[in-house]
């Protein structure tokens, strides 16, 4: 802040009045009786007195002076409510929340949008197949992403506030293994009435979720995939100690049982023209990944034992060999894939695994998480060195050497390390560069009219996913670059509204704006101490890591029904203005004038019982301003609506009720909601 | 009279005075409200009775029914007279007050000395029962009021020694009907130095020292409740009502010359502008401390006094 | 501490006598002691010899009830100490627990939080000038005063529902932003109140009564004043130039044009004068800032709620309506603080009392202990 905008300009002047001497002081005095008697003369004969004339007139109190403290509602009385928009709608409902500041911060921190608080309600509520069907209308693979997903919700939470944030993502685990046993019922091909038809390229995330929208909508969706297995980056690029394969192919069967042509080993190019499709289709969208890696034009970057990232990991997926047994391997880059591929090595039999991150310990960009997993197993983590030289001997790498790195970022906190003098030779066998990918659109494009930027890359509007061709559409990295896979997601479904409008012949950029990821800040930690156990986040179970590297095997374990249902239970329905009876309104309280209680069986939770003491209340209003949810709420001059107090504790009941006007005396009829409820539609 | 008679007029005259002061008190306490209350841009009492003129007849009914409280360290005797001692001498000075043109309840040829000595009185009851109460907050300020009241009496007398000289007479019905409107401008010191002198002799603000209440609680009767601490609360107003009808008859020509009940209505209209003025004083000034009253007494309203009583005398002598 | 007000020390007289002080206890029960205050005072005649002020009253043991809660909690008990002037408390916690947890405050809290404290200087001055009326049987001065006062507390209440204990301010920024039509309510109250004020000076401390009963009554010099740690415009009326707004500049004051008054006697006159003429001064920078304010956060974001400071200490201090106004806030890490102190400016001056007093008369020492503007919510703590 800069407090020295004007300089102070205080000076010192003096009060002190020095009295008059002789006559002048005679005459002073009588004068100042006199204007003293003058001064009330004239109060007292002009003007209005400022107070009240009785019974003429009454105090009259502004409305907005009378919201008492109350809550908007409980859980066990009301519903949370559920974002069920289909996806044309959704964005406008997320904004109109958005600005109404009743968005709960997982979902608004989640590129997708993905009703996170939605699931935990469900979850904890023992609705676990209601959950995960929530989720997967705008997270097309619950499953996929309850394991690999980078939790922009989690970092989001408002827990993080209080101690610990939700285990979102383990709770879409949970909904999807238990969603397996009722996958058989639940699971129905779509009624595919439109006789437009769309066909995709690449069978990605984006793309399966623009699958999804397109069919939801009755529109035929063929998919082209130019793999044996569909998937893309999740099947060639994540490593199977992250996500199983039966799991990935286990949700895009059932979007193939719902009614998606899928068709694999075809390329769309040297297979399939690309001009075929979109005379074939009514539209067609792209979304194709990226496929290479690019690698640094150092001295010897071409030796034998230098690799890209996503060639390995495709190497290391599809054939779980990648010739780095036996061998020390060096990993050039700090991203996730720079993760995976050390993790993959040590699986592979790596004898040494080094990851040489340009940043420095603080900004190593891939998830702490994921390098703290790497590091347990071995990965050494070397930062601050940036690539000067393979250092090769008859065309094979023999190590590396690196150059110590200042800084990575300028003032401004663009991409522009600077180098010091300092270097480093690492050596090992091979060298693997995992500094960014790259599309490989050559083949499908050659000889169309899409136009492709000078760097190879589609030209894309950011907004509307549309391409310089008419009818073709664009989703997925190959438009935003890497990315998260629930960004890519997102992506998907946004490409799809545009599909949506064009196959039904309406303008495509009507009220459509870039919606760029939304970058939440990232709260500091809430600490941990004198935090009760019953508090804590659930934590994951892992396999131990000497085990966990002999092969590809899970490396979470997964959580337990009863940890999931504590868990989900442990949501604040953050913004959704029901109470929870999370206790932290009594927890802030000063002077412990609150006692809230709950009952967390599922399909019976309920807040039993919430009392603020009268007697105790000191008004200072910390309650409200802590209450995650929004419900405990008054209008800031709440002191004032108190003035009956002939119930020195209001329970839950004459809190529930309606703020305005002045509180009645008495109980009047008011009766707390019965608790537990049962459910509304009847099961328990 | 006969001592018959004169026993029956002084018992009559004792009930009336009695009763008028209490009318005063009912009244003045409202006035006095009313008017704080516009200066303080408050409405003042408004409940009770029309204009709350009822108010302080409820709180009379109150006073009259709370406890009467006898201190453990007060001495019972002198303390539970003492109120007495100071409200009847006001009282009995009321009698010499001129009502009307050619008529006073007592209607003495030394009435102005009668007026000016018998109230005095009183700075015994307020001596007594601020010792009596055995408090040192009361008995400061039974001994502030001994001082403050003796000394006042002083300049008072002086003043009203003006109009005795003009007037010729010390009989407030002659002082009354010999008043001439030329008097006014002329007097004019004489009646500040009266008033001021008055507002002083009755204890009340800017004189309030021997009662402050930022000081002293509330001094000589500090420990006083209900009915004993109403008599002095009337007797406060009948001292005001006193001087002020005095002050009307005296300085202000009274009734000029119109005889019976317009007569007094004029004295009245009168006196109730001079008790408007003394509130509108108490409610305007910060009060003295004791030594800067003694200095006003004695350096500023006795020499001003003097002044005017001697060039009332020129005057008099070239009448 | 047990006082034995029965011990009349016999003393031999001018002429000599042998004759008793009378002692009297002033308080803790009197209507001028502003709050719960005791007074010794042993006379001679009217004259005071030694006044001992007994202080205790009214110790609630903030200090330790603050060990026991989280930080926000502390909050509303940081407006139980200074109750005429609940928001400068506030503050200066607040100020204190962020240079601890190093939380930046918005720029608009900043200024929420200089209108609201200068308004609550104008409403602390109003009541302590009030009572200096009241003290020398002024009454109306007294209730002119509060008229004043009552347009700010209503401006307070409008904020946040109170008209005394505010937790207005929080960690990390203000409570809540202002309601609509706040500034313009505002900027009415503060562009009426010179009128007033001058008024006031006027009727009070432009009469020859009051002069008389002021002037020349409790003066304390300069030295004195710095050397018996007084602050505020107790300080400043004896003519030490010092302001923590000006001298010691925190939050947005350095943007502020003001000028600060001084007495030159250093008696009750110029301390009460001091205070009538800050408020005019406060009516100036609340002017100024209603009209550098800007639309933005009212709460520094994304700090836990759950605050718990790294381990050390942090001291800040303000110029509250009566001085200097230190809070020293020391963590353990946990999230309640190991130890908090108030460094309480009436406490400070309180002490002043007995330096003062004596030589004066009763009625003069009810005038001392009012200029002096003590508020035992903040002297016993």
């Amino acid at each position: 802040m800069a407090l020295a905008r004007r300089r102070v300009s205080a000076t010192a002047y003096s009060v002190t009045d020095p009295e008059p001497r002789g006559a002048a002081a005679f005459v002073a005095a009588w004068g100042s009786l006199l204007t003293g008697l003058g001064l009330t003369a004239r109060r007292a004969t002009g003007g209005k007195p400022a107070t009240v004339r009785y019974p003429y007139e009454r105090v009259v109190l502004s409305p907005r002076w009378r919201g008492a403290l109350h809550l908007r509602g409980t859980i066990g009385r009301d519903e949370i409510p559920l974002l069920t928009e289909s996806s044309d709608s959704y964005n406008g409902v997320i904004d109109g929340l958005y600005s109404a500041r009743r968005l709960a911060p997982c979902t608004g921190g989640c590129p997708a949008n993905v009703d996170a608080r939605g699931q935990n309600y469900l979850i904890a509520d023992d609705r676990s197949a209601e959950a995960y069907e929530l989720v997967r209308s705008r997270n097309i693979l619950p499953g996929v992403l309850g394991r690999i997903c980078h939790r922009p919700c989690e970092s989001a939470c408002r827990r993080n506030y209080y101690d610990e944030p939700i285990a979102v993502r383990p709770l879409h685990r949970h909904a999807y293994e238990l969603y397996q046993a009722v996958r058989e019922e639940r699971v129905h091909a779509l009624p595919l009435a439109q006789d437009k038809r769309v066909a995709i390229v690449g069978s990605g995330p984006s793309g399966l979720a623009a699958a999804f929208d397109l069919m939801t909508a009755g529109y035929p969706v063929t998919m082209y995939e130019k793999n044996e297995k569909p998937g893309g980056a999740l099947y060639t690029g994540v490593p199977a100690y992250r996500l199983p394969r039966e799991v990935l192919h286990g949700e895009i069967d059932d979007l193939v049982r719902m009614g998606l042509d899928l068709r694999c080993g075809v390329e769309v190019g040297p297979d399939v023209a690309m001009e075929h499709l979109m005379g074939k289709y009514d539209a067609v969208l792209i979304a194709a990944g990226l496929q290479v890696s690019r690698i640094l034009a150092i001295p010897g970057a071409d030796a034998a034992g230098v690799r890209g990232a996503l060639e390995f990991l495709r190497e290391a997926n599809l054939h779980h060999e990648a010739g780095v047994r036996d061998k020390r391997v060096l990993v050039v880059g700090g991203g996730n894939v720079a993760v995976d591929v050390a993790r993959c090595a040590l699986r592979l039999g790596a004898t040494a695994v080094r990851l040489a991150s340009l940043e420095n310990t603080d900004e190593v960009p891939a998830h702490p998480w994921e390098v703290e997993e790497a590091l347990d197993e071995g990965v050494v983590l070397t930062c601050s060195v940036g690539p000067e030289e393979v250092v090769e001997s008859g065309g094979v790498v023999t190590g590396m050497r690196m150059r110590e790195c200042l800084s990575v970022f300028d003032e401004t906190g663009r991409f522009s390390p600077k180098f010091g003098e300092r270097e480093t030779e690492f050596p090992c066998d091979v060298v693997v560069f995992a500094i960014g990918q790259g599309a490989q659109l050559g083949g499908l494009v050659a000889g169309g009219d899409i136009e492709v930027d000078g760097r190879g890359n589609l030209v894309v509007n950011g907004a509307m996913f549309t391409t310089s061709h008419a009818g073709v559409f664009a989703c997925g990295e190959v438009v935003t670059g890497p990315g998260s896979c629930i960004g890519s997601i997102a992506t998907g479904h946004e490409a799809a509204t545009s599909i949506l409008r064009h196959l039904r012949g309406e303008s495509i950029a009507d009220g459509r704006i870039a919606r760029p990821v939304p970058v939440y800040e990232r709260y500091e930690k809430a600490t941990l101490a004198g935090v009760e156990t019953a508090r804590r986040r659930i934590g994951m179970p892992m396999a131990p890591a000497d085990e966990r590297i002999i092969d590809f095997r899970p490396v979470e374990l997964g959580l337990t029904s009863l940890e999931s249902l504590v868990e989900a239970a442990r949501c604040l329905r953050c913004q959704s203005g029901v109470c929870v009876g999370c206790e932290f309104c009594a927890r802030t309280c000063p002077d412990y004038c609150i006692r809230v209680e709950r009952t967390d069986d599922p399909g019976a939770r309920c807040v039993t019982r919430y009392e603020l003491d009268l007697t105790k209340c000191c008004f200072c209003g910390l309650c409200a301003e802590q209450c995650p949810t929004n419900t405990l709420e008054h209008t800031g001059q709440y002191e004032l609506s108190f003035y009956h107090r002939d119930l020195a504790v209001w329970d839950k009941g004459e809190m529930l009720r309606d703020a305005g006007g002045t509180r009645a005396t008495g109980r009047d009829g008011i009766e707390s909601p019965a608790c537990p409820t049962r459910r509304k539609d009847g099961r328990s | 009279m006969s001592g018959a008679a004169g026993l029956a007029w002084g018992v009559a005259g004792g009930l009336g005075a009695g009763s008028a002061i209490a009318l005063a008190a009912l009244f003045g306490v409202w006035w006095e409200r009313k008017v704080s209350a516009r200066i303080q841009m408050r409405f003042g009492p408004q409940q009770a009775g029309p204009f709350g003129l009822l108010q302080t007849l409820a709180d009379t009914v109150k006073l009259v029914l709370k406890e009467d409280i006898l201190p453990s360290r007060a001495d019972p005797g002198p303390f539970l007279r003492a109120p007495l001692v100071v409200f009847v001498p006001i009282a009995v000075s009321l009698l010499a007050v001129p009502l009307s043109a050619g008529w006073a309840p007592l209607d003495t040829s030394v009435g102005a000395l009668f007026f000016l000595a018998v109230p005095s009185v009183s700075v015994l009851g307020v001596l007594v029962g601020g010792w009596a109460s055995g408090n040192t907050y009361a008995t400061i300020g039974g001994l502030r009021g001994a001082a403050q009241m003796v000394s006042y009496e002083v300049p008072r007398t002086l003043s009203v020694l003006s109009m005795v000289v003009l007037a010729g007479s010390m009989r407030p019905v002659g002082m009354m009907a010999a008043w001439r409107w030329w008097w006014l401008p002329l007097t004019a010191v004489a009646f500040v130095v009266y008033i001021v002198s008055s507002i002083a002799e009755m204890n009340r603000g800017p004189f309030d020292i021997p009662e402050a209440e930022s000081e002293l609680v509330a001094g000589y009767f500090a420990d006083y409740s209900g009915i004993r601490w109403a008599i002095f609360m009337m007797s406060e107003y009948g001292a005001i009502l006193a001087a002020s009808l005095f002050g009307a008859a005296v300085f202000l020509g009274g009734s000029h010359g119109v005889p019976g009940v317009a007569g007094f209505a004029i004295l009245l209209t009168e006196a109730i502008a001079i008790v408007t003025l003394v509130m509108w004083v108490k409610w305007t000034f910060p009060r003295f401390r004791s030594d800067q009253l003694m200095a006003l007494a004695w350096k500023v309203l006795t020499p001003m006094a003097l002044v005017q009583l001697a060039v009332v005398g020129l005057v008099a002598a070239w009448l | 501490m047990a006082v034995d007000i029965e011990s009349r020390t016999p003393v031999e007289d001018a002429e000599g006598r042998t004759v008793e002080e009378l002692v009297v206890n002033i308080g803790p029960s009197h209507p001028s002691t502003h709050g719960v205050c005791r007074i010794i005072a042993h006379i001679d005649g009217e004259i005071v010899t030694r006044a001992e002020p007994v202080i205790g009253y009214l110790h609630r043991g903030i200090e330790k009830m603050c060990e026991n809660r989280t930080y926000l909690q502390i909050v509303p008990l940081t407006d139980r100490l200074d109750y005429v002037g609940s928001m400068y408390a506030n503050w200066a916690y607040c100020r204190a627990v962020e240079r601890l947890a190093s939380i930046r405050v918005p720029e608009r809290a900043e200024y929420i939080r200089v209108i609201t404290c200068e308004l609550q200087r104008i409403a602390s001055h109003m009541m302590a000038i009030g009572s200096s009326g009241a003290d020398t049987g002024a009454f109306t001065m007294f209730v002119w005063a509060f008229d004043v006062r009552e347009r700010v507390v209503e401006l307070f209440e409008e904020l946040c529902g109170a008209r005394l204990t505010y937790s207005y301010v929080r960690p990390g920024g203000v409570a809540r932003d202002l309601p609509d039509g706040w500034t313009d309510a505002c900027r009415a109250v503060v562009d009426r109140l010179p009128a007033k004020i001058e008024e006031m000076d006027r009727l009070f401390f432009g009469n020859t009564i009051a002069r008389g009963r002021l002037k020349g009554v409790g003066v304390l010099s300069a030295d004195d004043a710095v050397a018996w740690g007084a602050s505020g415009p107790t300080a400043r009326g004896s003519g030490v130039d010092w302001d923590l707004r000006r001298d010691d500049p925190y939050s947005v004051y350095p943007r502020f044009d003001f000028d600060i008054p001084l007495g030159d006697a250093g008696d009750a006159y110029d301390r009460g004068r001091c205070r009538l003429w800050e408020a005019v001064e406060s009516c100036r920078i609340i002017t100024q800032a209603l009209d550098q304010i800007e639309p933005g956060p009212v709460h520094a974001e994304g700090f836990p709620r759950l605050l718990a400071p790294r381990q050390g200490d942090a001291y800040d201090r303000i110029e509250s309506a009566r001085g200097t106004l230190g809070v020293f806030v020391a963590s353990d890490g946990s999230t309640r603080p190991y130890r908090v102190k108030f460094r309480s400016p009436a406490f400070c001056n309180l002490a002043l009392i007995g330096r003062l007093a004596p030589g004066h008369t009763i009625s003069d020492l009810v005038v001392i202990l009012g200029s002096l503007d003590p508020v035992f919510g903040e002297v016993d703590r």
